[in-house]
């Protein structure tokens, strides 16, 4: 307990001042002009990394790698290069140059800007204001699960207290100086998460030998995972099997494409100065992402052989089935206590990072893309504050509710969930209005509703986990899918993301493009 | 066995992982000077962004 009180005061101590400071440091318009605001690389490097990699990615992530072994290893590539290289070099630096012609502010705000549509801006952040709580709530639920096993306390005080401190910090200030608070609590979560891959690895006996002891246990496997396609901690599914399915098309590519739709990250390019910016901070943001998912992925697996040595059983089955409670059993269990208090401030640091730059995207999209460009026909009000303030501690209702509510092991699956959803209703129409000056209004419409409504109906009659959770299909066909295997298997994002592409660049085709004035001033800068 | 893994997709995740990673590097490294003079020397947009941002971060609680 010590310890766990002395860490946790001085981080927030740091954090409160680092908060400040950024909070002044975006104070006045001249210090911009004095080039006071030049994001350091190393400072935009962490802090993109912090706000993508979340407890989520830690708990959820490591104890769904610990179910299914090292194929997870897959989505720390996917992680790397498509979370950091294709969106830093092939959407970030557009971003950047479109979001300053264009005046814009927020994500759904460019793309209402590009396509001249106050609908896209307003819907937009409809879809960001509703699901993102989802994605919240999990980020939540990760530490929570972690105070639950280190504490010993229940679940449901441990998920209303963390959520409490976290909108005490959000609202005091949090959203205020996101950018250098979030690089701090990147050094953390790198420190601790290495030191974590470290001694694992050299506990059993280094790399090689640590892998091989998880090919060794194979066997252990329980008879329906083996049936289902499991073919041991060290090796893919069986191809084509329902768990194959699952593991590529939900947890791989469902989280590793859907990166690019995050509206939180993609709001972070408009921040920096100039493309040097953006290229100085791709290999921090890389090798942040693989000092804390490549490490979280492989010791999850690596936690296998561990509960086995020591007690004969795998991790799956110590904590009753509850994925989420693997890492933090893992390292409540393997690691001196002085350590385990370090972890929790470096899961705070995870859930804090993520949470405030999640709330600050629910209280942009809510004032600016809702209630001023979408409600207001444009016009600029004071009362925006109140609704704002409004919004956000309605969005931390919504957080708690949602926490409660959720079943057990859903981190990486509600994760999962909304980098789908945003996968499949951004993406084709970000790229193109990136890169395609032809792409048309309605076009963009078409593809926003079309990504968005596909993926919807797809969870909730056809993709057996969604379907089986909402219970609509069964009410209405008496079944838990429409479809069989692998069809039922299949995310969402598969099969929407396709289409809206499609149904993008085919409404172009036939419909009037947007205004020639507006398109040159969106690419002015290209 | 490579690296300890017998599945060779295994093995594939792993080394693209760190390859990735240091392809970023790289990149870094060979792009560090490029990018650092705009198209236009006008400020004058920059600086209208900047104000609106602040007073959008005003707004908020």
């Amino acid at each position: 307990m010590f310890y766990l009180i002395t860490f946790t005061l001085i981080y927030l101590a740091i954090t409160v001042y680092f908060s400040y400071l950024g909070y002044r440091r975006t104070v006045t318009v001249s210090d911009y002009l004095l080039a006071g605001r030049q994001v350091h690389p190393v400072t935009m490097g962490l802090s993109y990394g912090a706000t993508y990699i979340s407890t989520s990615a830690i708990i959820g992530f490591g104890g769904v790698s610990a179910l299914y072994g090292f194929g997870l290893t897959w989505l720390s590539f996917f992680n790397i290069m498509i979370g950091v290289w294709v969106a830093f070099v092939i959407f970030g630096k557009r971003t950047r140059k479109m979001g300053k012609a264009l005046d814009a502010h927020t994500f759904p705000e460019l793309l209402g800007r590009r396509y001249e549509s106050r609908f896209i801006q307003g819907f937009s952040g409809l879809v960001i204001l509703i699901f993102m709580p989802v994605y919240t709530a999990a980020v939540l639920i990760g530490i929570s699960r972690f105070i639950e096993v280190y504490l010993n306390i229940p679940f449901s005080t441990a998920f209303l207290a963390f959520l409490l401190i976290t909108a005490c910090f959000v609202i005091w200030g949090g959203l205020k100086g996101v950018l250098y608070t979030s690089a701090f609590q990147g050094i953390i979560m790198v420190v601790s998460m290495v030191a974590i891959g470290i001694s694992t690895y050299y506990s059993l006996g280094g790399i090689s030998q640590a892998h091989r002891s998880l090919e060794a246990i194979a066997p252990m496997v329980p008879h329906y995972l083996q049936e289902a396609g499991h073919r041991g901690f060290a090796s893919m599914p069986q191809a084509f099997s329902s768990i194959w399915w699952y593991v590529i098309t939900t947890m791989i590519m469902g989280v590793g494409i859907g990166v690019i739709g995050q509206p939180q990250l993609n709001v972070r390019f408009m921040t920096l100065k100039s493309d040097r910016e953006l290229n100085r901070s791709v290999p921090f943001a890389a090798i942040f992402i693989l000092c804390t998912t490549g490490v979280a992925y492989a010791v999850g697996a690596l936690t296998n052989v561990y509960f086995y040595n020591t007690y004969t059983e795998l991790p799956l089955h110590a904590v009753g089935g509850n994925l989420d409670k693997i890492i933090p059993l893992y390292i409540d269990r393997f690691y001196p206590q002085w350590f385990v208090a370090l972890f929790l401030v470096c899961l705070m640091s995870a859930a804090m990072s993520a949470g405030s730059s999640q709330f600050h995207a629910l209280g942009t999209s809510l004032s600016r893309d809702i209630f001023e460009q979408a409600l207001l026909k444009g016009k600029s009000v004071a009362e925006t504050t109140i609704v704002t303030r409004i919004g956000i501690v309605l969005s931390i209702f919504a957080t708690l509710i949602i926490g409660l509510v959720l079943p057990e092991s859903i981190v990486a699956v509600a994760t999962a969930f909304f980098f789908s959803l945003c996968g499949a209703t951004f993406i084709p129409v970000y790229l193109f209005g990136l890169y395609w000056k032809r792409g048309t209004k309605p076009a963009a419409k078409a593809s926003i509703l079309s990504g968005f409504f596909v993926s919807l109906l797809w969870m909730l009659l056809f993709h057996e986990k969604e379907a089986r959770a909402f219970g609509l299909c069964r009410k209405i066909f008496n079944m838990e899918s429409l479809a069989g295997h692998p069809w039922n298997m299949i995310d969402p994002q598969i099969i929407a993301l396709p289409i809206s592409f499609i149904v993008f660049i085919v409404v172009s085709l036939v419909t009037h493009p947007v205004r020639e004035e507006t398109v040159a001033k969106a690419f002015v800068h290209i | 066995m490579m690296l300890g893994f017998s599945d060779s997709w295994v093995f594939a995740g792993f080394a693209f992982t760190i390859v990735s990673a240091l392809f970023c590097v790289v990149y870094g490294i060979l792009n560090w000077r490029k990018g650092g003079i705009e198209k236009e020397g006008d400020y004058r947009e920059e600086i209208q962004w900047e104000r609106e941002e602040i007073e959008l971060i005003e707004k908020l609680p």
